[in-house]
């Protein structure tokens, strides 16, 4: 038994399919608890339109926003699994496939970015990220496409030796420069350390980390508290157009590194396209959000 | 206070001045839409030749929506719509919206100051469409009643199409220059000095001492 070029390919078309139709019930909670919280009227308002835009397109299986993004994946691999075929192109396979049988179709947002030329595939599409865990027998896919609204406003800064207070002061300045622009409220990811493109991969799974999990390193929780508080202090709001729910969560994650100290910040607009699955060596696939 | 209004489109000067930043719209009539940087930028192009557009945009609503569209019996069906960000196309609005004086324009995320002052000099709106509704707003699809520039990709054409009941969309920009996105923005900045304070003042509160 093994993970095998059929399952890879119809897992990560699964994953992408869904990810476009259903926003992750953690987020419907948030959104839920936001309405009921917002001080601003115009906020109640839109809050209720998305929580009913999400209803609607789940129920319908319809398309919850136009922009079906560019493919994205985070894939680890446990050390016990077994592949059998090209893995690699079983995730590219499965997007084209996607692409071929999608109803409706998706446009066409991946974009050679020297020429501005558009199509359905480009260099180094689907982009996959690959990690290794010990000791486990399956693989775990989480499928994040990217569109552009949240994509753009993403920002890496380095440090030399920061304190919190210059770590925590260049996050509030990166929500600021976002502002209305990221479909909030959004999810913050942030990725503190390591080196340039460490940080970056930590920014993006602080982002896709389910809510309501405590840190466990209390300067850590302490840090996300804060700053979910100072965010939603900015009042940019949903849409970015007045409230006091400007992102439903802020994650942080660290790596220790050297005197340099990459700061990197990503956002999830508020859909907050996210859905897992476990392939095991037995063959057997679990689908978890 | 934000109030709800069903408008009818073509709009009226005074229907548009009527509205307030944070009012709340939907809209039935003929609307305008692309999502295309290529498309503004040959608007212009037109614009500065004298050239007339396929579609006319005279006192048009016009919308930042992307849409998959396709052709069944000879006749082109918008399949979905759904805002898309508006401020790449900042650099275009201003004379787009006096050239024609649009009544409208939309998308998502907002224009510039710029934008407001044609906005206010001629009459027109910006209406925030809230990203992520596009069951709604395909949903408010009757017909497509022209298409303009087929050569270039799906979501970057000039579509004009009848909507019914299109919404809810936010007036984020009105026609008096007030402007949510300068305003919300400036009450951030405004605000950053005390949360650094209050994100200082807070720190390691709730950090277990050992």
């Amino acid at each position: 038994m093994a993970v095998t070029y059929e399952l890879m390919k119809s897992v990560t078309a699964q994953l992408y399919r869904a990810s476009l139709r259903k926003i992750p019930e953690d987020t419907k909670d948030a959104l839920r608890r936001a309405e009921t919280h917002d001080t601003n009227e115009t906020a109640r308002k839109t809050l209720r339109v998305m929580l009913r835009s999400a209803e609607a397109a789940e129920g319908q299986q319809r398309f919850v926003c136009s922009d079906a993004g560019i493919p994205v994946y985070v894939v680890k691999i446990g050390t016990l699994v077994r592949f059998e075929g090209d893995i690699r192109k079983a995730i590219s396979d499965g997007f084209d496939e996607l692409v071929r049988t999608s109803d409706p179709p998706l446009l066409q947002h991946v974009t050679n970015p020297l020429t501005l030329e558009r199509g359905y595939r480009g260099k180094d599409v689907p982009i996959v990220t690959f990690d290794l865990v010990d000791g486990a027998d399956h693989v775990e896919i989480t499928c994040s496409p990217k569109a552009l609204g949240s994509g753009r406003w993403a920002a890496l800064e380095i440090f030399s030796f920061p304190s919190l207070e210059t770590i925590e002061k260049y996050i509030i300045e990166v929500v600021l420069r976002a502002g209305s622009q990221p479909c909030p409220p959004v999810v913050i990811g942030v990725g503190i350390g390591g080196t340039f493109d460490y940080a970056a991969k930590l920014a993006k799974e602080a982002m896709l980390r389910p809510f309501g999990q405590k840190n466990a390193e209390p300067i850590v929780a302490d840090m996300e508290e804060r700053l979910l508080r100072a965010v939603n202090t900015t009042g940019f709001g949903p849409m970015g157009t007045g409230g006091d729910s400007t992102a439903m969560a802020v994650h942080v994650n660290y790596a220790a590194g050297h005197g340099f100290t990459p700061v990197a910040v990503e956002f999830n607009c508020w859909i907050n396209r996210r859905t897992r699955a476990r392939i095991f060596n037995s063959g057997q696939v679990e689908f978890f959000e | 206070m934000s109030t709800n209004h069903r408008l009818q489109l073509p709009l009226t000067e005074d229907a548009v001045r009527s509205l307030r930043a944070a009012d709340l719209v939907y809209l039935d009539g003929e609307i305008v839409i692309t999502a295309g940087l290529p498309t503004h930028q040959r608007i212009v192009q037109h614009i500065d030749a004298g050239q007339a557009l396929p579609i006319d945009l005279t006192g048009a609503v016009l919308l930042h929506f992307g849409g998959y569209s396709r052709e069944v019996d000879g006749k082109l069906e918008v399949v979905y719509m759904n805002p898309t960000t508006s401020t790449r196309f900042i650099p275009y609005m201003p004379k787009i919206i006096r050239t024609f004086g649009l009544r409208a324009v939309g998308g998502k995320g907002g224009l510039d100051t710029e934008s407001a002052r044609a906005m206010q000099a001629t009459g027109c709106v910006y209406l925030s469409f809230p990203g992520g509704l596009c069951t709604l707003y395909s949903d408010a699809i009757r017909e497509v009643t022209a298409v303009g520039w087929q050569d270039l990709l799906l979501h970057y054409r000039l579509v004009k199409l009848r909507v019914a009941g299109l919404g809810p969309a936010t007036v984020g920009i009105d026609a008096h220059g007030n402007s949510l996105y300068d305003d919300l923005q400036a009450q951030a900045a405004g605000r950053l000095e005390r949360i650094m304070e209050s994100l200082n003042a807070d720190r390691g509160k709730s950090v277990p001492k050992p």
